[in-house]
This record gives structure tokens, sequence and C-alpha cells, in this order.
């Protein structure tokens, strides 16, 4: 490994500040009170305090899944604050009202590429912590109909719809991290297009976890109707700390009839030092229901951060011909654990779905591709592809794939494929032929590596995407 | 004896299982009694453990077994028509147990027999080789063939000894509701050539348990070609473990065809322990009716510049049920590996069902590994253009599943066998 790609791979970790906000936090563990006191505090109404505690008799009884590859010392969920929020709270109309050290947060996110899109014409909706701060563009969101705030927001404006929709995909009991996630959300992003909506612009998320020891929990709800389509980002950064920090979201996905959404991710939590000290343990549920005929799915992720990454976006394809698609790049770097993948799910008939993912390890990290295709009884003329390629840098990383897939009808057509790969000395060779010196030559060979992901990124996304991996690799090839 | 965990059919074996020798333990008592000291910390897998989680094997504990029992009875012309005629030497064993008068053993280059006759004459390699790969830690099935391991198919192939005729291992069930334990052991020594076949057949349509252990050993620049043939009748169970163990620039090749049994499970592990070491795998289950055919295998590269190759293919009908799970793993210093796998699959009807698992797991960075899997049916456009040739929809369709199984048939290379799978492959094909 040449010392260049050393070099490029070890960057530091460039939003590992802390925004000294005054936060008002609530006390370390978990018990009912706990969550009578969220939802106290979040004025919420009663069926959303039985939601939770419904969610919390149930993840009592469960255990903390086991199967995955990863390892992580046992979370102590006691030792963890359930609710952080900047302390001077008040109803943002508009990003000039948010709190200045906020605001000099965001200069400082060096890329500030949600601030960029922001002024490019992007909404975004701000979560702080667990709490939603700042939503921009709302007003022109408002005109052609569109709802898009903070989820807590939405359950005093629209209770009916978040109480329609909420837990109906990723249902409380789904699993240990869902389970915990319904019992202590805070907040999250909601999102409504309504019958025949096309969105004007693409709507995005940001959020940053700024406390130490204090877990973030959000939620996202995203509901297109028939004939809607919305594309959504979602970014996320955290400052560093030794220790480990828990991020157990849940997002869902709601496509009705000829509905379209697309939602896109690039992860940069902060990945612990050099050593594997710190970090993000980034534990997150994912699912799409595309509910109606000729409904899409798309998930597109960026993974570059987190101590360990597990996740697994998914598709469930109810309506006939409807679409999923999964586009992914995890990059793991040092002592990095990921175990990403998707899960389609073919229910209706002729319902297609894509899988690309690509992963790359470097240092002692280890990453893995964990899918499940599954063709129901129901699902005739059901189509899969996927493609999983690994790329490994240095040989102290790992790669590994589990694509588990199963057919239950003979009418369906399913096709996986797999390989692995590594940057060659005579690919460097080449390129450093052709006068191109080995940093860039990497960069160039990773990127294409990735093109068929980043393709599916909106604009402002791949080109963030781009310098990230290559930061995120610096000094790891050669 | 220590306390059994097992489920009714474990404890029913342990029951027949007398007292262990008390003491002047030879290695071979020394080797059951460890096994049994792990049978009975096991329990029977259920659809709970990863590794079985597809092949639920419950109805197996609702039926009382018996170990089998030697049966002398079976004359030459009830088995005649499992013979090959390529074969000179044929290892023979009935419900388990060897038996000398239907076996031929005709080659003075090759040591070749069952264990207790070649236990005082060949007990070093015996003792360093028998049940030293195939690990009775995990596996309770392996645990059990251990604990009631009194017979076995040996052949010992000398160093630089090359024997071009096939060696045929027949193991034919006869009796109803009794668990054998066919156990066969290989040792392919420096430079020598060998081919195989294990042929698993039933005499009639019976239930029965069929736990089979087969172990391979290849020393440095050995080869082999195993042929395996699960044909067992329609209503018995049939768990196999097969390790193959290869060392420097050794080669394995391996043709195994499931074709029989209610529900079967294989499981092939095989270990390039040492530099430049080749396997070719291949597979081939064709089930019916309500059979379950499960099939793992676990290829380990340890170290560098291994090659292996990998074809399984599954043809469904009716509502079978196929598994595969192939697991390649590249270890952190076996760099320059060339590894490639292929799970091809074929449903014929509507109820049939596959899942399928092709898994990498890769731990160095200059090796070559890939792998792909389809699931689907006949190809609409091929069965076009053969109905545009003027065949009929039936045949059309009764030549593409043939030619998708022929082409790992055509893989084995003894003719008459061959031949015989082929048939077979026709005969499914036209039943419907």
């Amino acid at each position: 490994m040449s010392a260049v790609l050393q070099s490029l791979v070890n960057q530091p970790y460039k939003h590992g500040f802390v925004t000294d906000i005054e936060s008002d936090i609530a006390p370390k563990g978990l018990n009912e009170d706990i969550i009578r006191l969220i939802s106290a505090k979040k004025d919420e109404p009663e069926w959303l305090l039985s939601f939770r505690l419904k969610a919390y008799e149930k993840w009592l009884t469960m255990t903390a899944p086991e199967w995955q590859n990863v390892h992580y010392a046992k979370i102590d969920f006691q030792d963890i604050s359930y609710y952080s929020a900047p302390k001077p709270k008040k109803k943002l109309a508009s990003m000039d009202e948010v709190d200045p050290e906020l605001l000099r947060t965001f200069e400082k996110l060096g890329a500030a590429m949600h601030e960029r899109a922001a002024l490019a014409g992007v909404a975004v909706d701000v979560i702080f912590d667990s709490v939603s701060v700042a939503t921009t563009y709302k007003q022109k969101l408002a005109e052609v109909g569109i709802i898009f705030c903070s989820i807590s927001e939405a359950v005093h404006t629209h209770p009916e719809l978040v109480q329609k929709y909420l837990g109906t995909v990723v249902p409380v009991g789904d699993n240990y991290f869902a389970a915990l996630n319904s019992a202590v959300f805070t907040d999250g992003s909601f999102c409504f297009i309504p019958k025949g909506v096309k969105c004007p612009m693409d709507l995005s998320t940001y959020f940053r976890i700024n406390t130490e020891g204090s877990g973030q929990f959000e939620r996202t709800l995203i509901i297109a109707e028939e004939g809607a389509s919305v594309s959504y980002l979602e970014g996320c950064t955290a400052p560093r700390f030794d220790t480990n920090q828990l991020h157990a979201a849940v997002v869902e996905l709601i496509a009705l009839d000829n509905a379209d959404i697309k939602y896109s991710t690039v992860q940069n939590w902060y990945a612990g030092d050099e050593k594997g000290v710190g970090g993000i343990y980034n534990f997150v549920t994912k699912r799409g229901l595309a509910k109606g005929v000729n409904s899409r799915i798309s998930w597109t992720q960026v993974e570059t951060g987190s101590a360990i990454t597990w996740k697994y976006p998914s598709c469930i394809l109810r309506g006939d011909n409807s679409v999923g698609e999964f586009y992914s790049v995890a990059v793991t770097n040092n002592y990095q654990q990921a175990d990403t993948g998707t899960k389609m799910i073919h229910i209706g008939k002729n319902t297609r779905s894509t899988i690309v993912s690509k992963g790359i390890s470097a240092g002692h990290s280890n990453s893995s591709y964990r899918g499940l295709v599954r063709i129901a009884p129901t699902a005739e003329g059901a189509r899969n592809y996927s493609q999983c390629d690994s790329m490994l840098i240095g040989d102290q990383c790992g790669a590994h794939t589990f694509p588990y897939i199963q057919v239950h009808n003979n009418s369906a057509t399913v096709e996986h494929e797999a390989s692995t790969s590594k940057i060659g000395e005579d690919q460097l060779f080449y390129f450093s032929q052709r006068g191109i010196g080995a940093e860039e030559a990497v960069s160039m060979i990773i990127n294409g590596f990735c093109k068929d992901v980043f393709q599916q990124l909106p604009m402002e996304f791949a080109v963030e995407a781009t310098k990230l991996l290559s930061f995120k690799l610096e000094g790891s090839v050669g | 004896m220590s306390e059994v965990t097992g489920t009714g059919y474990l404890e029913c074996l342990l029951e027949s299982w007398r007292a262990k020798p008390a003491e002047a333990l030879s290695w071979l008592d020394q080797l059951r009694a460890q096994a049994i000291d792990r049978v009975s910390t096991q329990k029977l897998p259920t659809k709970r453990d990863e590794e079985w989680r597809f092949t639920d094997i419950s109805p197996l504990t609702t039926l009382p077994y018996r170990p089998s029992q030697p049966d002398a009875n079976l004359r030459i012309q009830d088995i005649q028509h499992l013979f090959l005629d390529e074969v000179k030497s044929r290892l023979v064993f009935v419900d388990g147990y060897y038996s000398p008068q239907l076996s031929v053993i005709v080659n003075p280059a090759l040591v070749m027999g069952n264990l207790p006759a070649l236990l005082s004459t060949h007990a070093t390699a015996l003792e360093s080789h028998l049940g030293q790969y195939a690990r009775f830690d995990q596996n309770v099935f392996t645990a059990m063939s251990t604990a009631f391991l009194r017979d076995a198919a040996v052949i010992i192939a000398p160093k630089n000894t090359v024997i071009t005729d096939p060696i045929h291992v027949l193991f034919i069930a006869t009796q109803h509701e009794v668990t054998s334990y066919p156990r066969c052991l290989v040792i392919g020594e420096t430079g020598s050539q060998i081919t195989l076949i294990e042929d698993y057949v039933a005499l009639q349509q019976a239930a029965y348990v069929t736990n089979a252990v087969t172990e391979i050993s290849l020393a440095g620049n050995a080869r082999a070609q195993h042929i395996r043939i699960q044909r067992e009748s329609s209503q018995a169970f049939h768990f196999a473990n097969c390790v193959a163990a290869l060392a420097h620039a050794s080669h394995y090749q391996s043709v195994s065809i499931a074709q029989g049994s209610k529900i079967s499970r294989y499981n092939l592990d095989v270990r390039l322990t040492d530099e430049a070491a080749e396997c070719m795998i291949d597979g081939l289950t064709l089930i019916s009716d309500r059979q379950l055919a499960d099939t793992h295998t676990c290829i380990d590269h340890s170290k560098p510049n291994g090659t292996s190759h990998q074809q399984h293919k599954c043809i469904a009908d009716d509502t079978a049920h196929a598994v595969f799970n192939g697991k390649i793993i590249v270890r952190p210093h076996a760099q320059h590996t060339n590894s490639s796998q292929s799970s091809r699959n074929l449903l014929l009807s509507k109820t049939a069902q596959v899942d399928t698992k092709p898994q990498l797991e890769i731990f160095a960075d200059d090796v070559k590994c890939a792998h792909g899997a389809t699931v689907g049916q006949l190809d609409a456009e091929e069965i076009f253009y053969l109905r545009s040739r003027g065949l009929s929809e039936k045949s059309a369709r009764n030549l593409l599943t043939y030619a998708f199984g022929a082409e790992i048939i055509n893989r084995i290379p003894v003719t008459s066998l061959r031949q015989q799978l082929a048939q077979a492959v026709l005969d499914q094909t036209q039943s419907n």
C-alpha cells in the first residue's frame, strides 16, 4: 500500500466539533416514566402515548439480535439519555430565526452541503439531536398541498394522517431497535404528497447528534398518494466523542397507486478514531411499502460513517407491477463494521426489483452485504436482478456476501451476481503511465466502481458523495 | 452416561448404545467415546438454527428408529442391476454393514476393504485419518456416526499409484425403520490418482434413516474424482457429511447427484489446506413430489494460489423444495485465490420452491472471487425456438430440462453411470 494512499484514507473526521448550545436533556435511563415524560414534553395525544407504551412493553420482551456479522460491546440502554433538545426552543418560521450558534454549526460543517442545497432551492428539515429545529420552504410546498414538517408538528396539525400510517410498514414489534424507536422516538420528518402532485423540489432532512451520551431516535414517515412523486434526501453527521452513541431510527415509506418515492441517504456519522474508539452505532430500520399498482420505491445510500452500520432498507412490493430499487455504496475504514443490504419482498404480480451494492473495505474494517429476495407464491412474473461487488484495500480487511434467495413461484426470474476485486498494481501502473498520480488514480478507480450508484443520487449529493469517498479512503491504497 | 438432552430420536438411539468400554481403550474406542460425549450434549437441529432454517427435520423425531442389524441374506442376483460395467473393484455395504460375499476386490495396487479387516494391518494410517476431518463437536449427525463407528469402507491409494478403473462403493438399504451409519474413508497418498463412486440405493420403498460420513484426504499432488449418487427410497431420510482435505497441489473433483429421499441433507466441506490445491465441485438436485433436498457446501481457502470452481443445479417439480447454501471462505493469507461459484435453479411447477444462498467470506485482498445465482423456469424463447423447429411443446420442455441437467451429468467420467442418470432425468421430465 503506497504512502499516498495511506494518507488519503486516513483523513481526520471533519465534522467532529461540538456546538455549545444549552440542551434540555432528560435524565439517563429508560422506563415508563421517561416515555411519559417525552410524550408530555411534546404534548402528544393519548393514542401516541399508548403507541409508545405498547412498543415499550414489546421491547421489554425482546432480546437484542445477534445474527448480524458485527461485534460490539453490549449496549446499556439505561445509560442513554432519550431526550435532548437545544434549549432556546420556540417556533421557528425561517432559517433566520434559528439560534445563531446553531447556524454557525452549519457553517462549520465544511461541506455545508445542506446549506448550499437550501440556497439552491431544496427544502430542508434540520433535526438537531432529537428535535427538529428548522424547516425551510414550508410555505412554497404548502401551496401545492405538500405537508413537510417535523413529525411532532404533524402529530398536532395532521393527527389523522400520522395515526393512519404510523407503524403500518414497520410495526412496533418488528425488531428490537424498531421497538425501542417506537417507544422513545422524539422527532423526525413527516412528508405527505397528495394525489397527483409531483413535488417541485427535492426535500431534505439533516440529522445531527450533538450531545454526548444521548441517543438519536428519529422517525421519518413519507406518504405519496396516487400518482404523486417525491425525491427525499437525508444527511447525517455527529461530533466526535470517545463513547459510542446509538442511532436507532425508523423510516417508513408508503407509495400508493402510480406513486414514486426516491429516498437518498449520505450517512457520515462519526466513525470512531483510527483505533476504533468511539463512533456511532447506526442501527436503522428502513422500509418502504409499494402498496399501489405501478408504484415505485427507490433507495440510494452512501454509507461512509458510523462505527457500526447495520441496516437493510427494504421494499415490500405489494402492488402489481410495482418496482423496488436499492443502490448502495458502503465504505469502511479502520475498525468500522458494516452489515448492510436490502430485502425485496415480491408479493404483487409482475413486480420488479434491482439491487446494486458496492462495498469498499480498507484498514481493519469488515463489510457485509446481506440481502433477501423473496418471491411469494402470488408474485407471478416477478423479476429481480442483484449485483453486489466488493473491493478490498489492504489485507487486513474483510468483505462478505450473504444473499438469501427464496423463490416460491416458478414464473419468477431471479438473478444474482457478486464479485470481489482489488485495485491492482497493473491498474495503478496504467494510470501512472498516462501521467496520472496514484492518488488521483485511486479516486478515479473507486468512483468508477461506484458509478452505478452515484448516478442514482441527485446532483448535489453525487458531488458530495464523490468527495466524501475520496477523503474517506485517502491513504488506504497502494 | 451423561445427561441426554436430545429429542426422542437421539434418546432412542443412545439407549441402544451399550455402556462405554471402561478400560484398555484403543484409539478407536477413545474416538467413539469422545463422540458419544458430544452426542449427549447436542440437540437435533431445528429451523431456528441458521444452518437448518429451510430444512425442517421434525418428521424424523416422530418415528422410533433403531440401529440397523447385520443381514447376510442378500444375494448377488438381488443387486446385480446396480452394478456398473466399468467397475472392477466393488465394496458393498448392506444397511451399513460390510458384505464380503457381494464385494469384489481385484486391484492389488490398492489397499481396499472394510475397517475391521484393515485395522491391524494399517493401524497408523487409519488412526491418523479416521475421524480427523469430519469434526463431531458441532455436528450432531457426524457425532452420531462416529459414536456408532464400527464399520467403514476404507480405500488407500499408495504413493504414485494411478488407478484408472473406478471403485464402486455401494451402500444398500434393505430394512424398515432403522438407522444405518455408512462411513467411508479415502486416503490418497502423494501423487496417487483414484476415481470413487459412492452410491446410496434402496431395494424397496421403505422409511429409514441414513447417516453417512465420508472423509477424503489427499496428500501432495494426489488426484481424486468423487462421484456421489444419492438415490435412496422416497420415504427415506438421508443425512450426509463429506469432508475433503486437500494438501499441496492436490486436485479434487466431485460430482454429486441428489435424487432420492423424502428429506435429504448433504454437507460438503472442502478444505484447501495447502498451496495451489484445486477443486471442482458440481452438483445436481433432481426432485419432485414432496421431496426436500438440501445441499450445503463450504469451500475453505486457507493457503495461497488455490482454485475452486463450483456449479450447482437444482430441478424441482411438483411441491418439491430445493435448498442450496454455498459458502466460500478466503482466509487472510490465501492470496491469489481464484474461486467461482454458480447456483442455477429450475422450477418446473408453480408450487415448487427454491432457497439458495451463495455466500462469500473474504479476508484477503488479492483474490478473484465471483458467484452467481439464478432461479427461473424454462426460457419461453427457447421453447418457442424448438417449437418453430417442429417439436411439440412437451418435447421442447423435456429437451430443455434434460439439457439443463445433462451439463452436470456429463461431467461424470463413467459412461454407464452417466447413461443411467441421463435416463433418470428423462424419466422425470417425461412423467410430466
